[in-house]
């Protein structure tokens, strides 16, 4: 399923509506709060769920090479997060459901985890 | 006994996320502008320019007292500050810091350059390791290094809502021994520095500058006999539960 296809079925809202999404299939996905984690562990062309909205996060999604990143529980990034997401071409969305329930989702789309 | 100004954290364009502009000579006028007498100089992970800045106070037009320091990111990415006496007690937590970093990358420079000064401002080198990750320490040893070394650990902008001891973890570890609490500038405008009372610490603010413009927003006001790190911190000890800054 793609990115956007996904995140609709998800219920989540587009932040960077001015970005094309990616039409690749999204197959993995990691959720975490820290970002050393993520740097360490995200799985390339994945999606990153997350409640962290500092502007490290879109650092670490560039070089971890993520496709998008969630943000649950209606965290909101500031606008020049925003930006920086715009200029880097990382896809952000956002969500009110948490980050548990946004993985729910996307396990039963079939994202998993990364490969072990 | 006198009155002095102190801003216990400025960030040189050694942090990837501080400006270019913050280079020894530029930091050093823009403090004595802002009749500051004391900064510390507070790089993520290193302590590689205290020694430019120092220098750089050394000739400056009025006296300006360079404390070296550092802000470490935890392993839970909690900021944490140590203010030392000397250059030499920053550079080896600086470097126990740094040891556990992974190196620069292509793209980790794209988001922001690590310059190394010399005290003219000129750039000497550049930093090898990826200085805005966390290091492999947790809040309670890198509280025991910073203290290990003779330093004075500061638990980072309590009040954020990002790398603070609050954001990470939730609450107050009682069993991690800080010297005192830094409330951010702006949440000493909001008043949330009520909120860290019960702590029964000393508490602190500051610019944490990143931008030239942003030295001296944030400074505490405190009787000393002399501008020194011992006067300082001495005087910082007794204010436990206390605001060392006029709110």
């Amino acid at each position: 399923m793609n990115l956007r296809e996904l995140t609709e079925r998800v219920g989540a809202v587009n932040l960077i509506p001015e970005v094309g999404l990616t039409e690749a299939t999204i197959e993995r996905g990691y959720a975490s709060d820290l970002l050393s984690d993520v740097l360490a562990s995200a799985p390339s062309g994945g999606v990153l769920v997350t409640i962290q909205v500092h502007m490290n996060v879109i650092a670490v999604a560039v070089h971890a090479g993520l496709a998008a990143v969630i943000f649950a529980s209606d965290r909101r990034p500031d606008e020049d997060v925003r930006q920086r997401a715009v200029e880097e071409g990382i896809a952000l969305f956002a969500s009110s459901d948490s980050a548990f329930d946004i993985v729910g989702k996307l396990y039963a789309l079939g994202v998993r985890g990364p490969l072990a | 006994m006198k009155g002095w100004r102190a801003d216990l954290h400025i960030h040189t364009a050694l942090s990837p996320c501080a400006m270019d502009e913050m280079t020894p000579p530029a930091i050093v006028a823009a403090a004595i502008e802002c009749q500051l007498d004391i900064i510390a100089i507070c790089d993520h992970n290193t302590a590689g320019n205290v020694a430019a800045v120092q220098e750089a106070a050394r000739t400056a037009s009025a006296p300006l007292t360079v404390i070296p320091g550092i802000e470490v990111t935890t392993r839970e990415e909690v900021h944490v500050l140590g203010l030392f006496a000397s250059v030499e007690s920053a550079l080896a937590v600086g470097e126990a810091a740094r040891q556990t970093l992974p190196a620069v990358t292509e793209i980790s420079k794209r988001f922001g350059d690590q310059y190394l000064f010399d005290a003219s401002g000129e750039v000497v080198g550049e930093e090898g390791k990826m200085l805005s990750t966390a290091t492999s320490y947790t809040l309670e040893q890198t509280v025991g290094l910073i203290k290990g070394n003779g330093g004075f650990a500061i638990a980072s902008h309590v009040d954020r809502p990002s790398h603070s001891v609050m954001s990470q973890l939730g609450l107050f570890p009682a069993e991690v021994d800080f010297d005192g609490i830094e409330i951010s500038w702006v949440g000493v405008q909001l008043g949330r520095d009520s909120q860290f009372e019960w702590l029964n610490l000393p508490m602190t603010t500051s610019s944490d500058s990143h931008f030239l413009s942003e030295i001296g927003s944030g400074f505490l006001s405190i009787t000393l006999k002399e501008p020194s790190f011992g006067e300082l911190m001495s005087a910082i000890q007794q204010m436990q539960g206390k605001r060392c800054f006029v709110a």
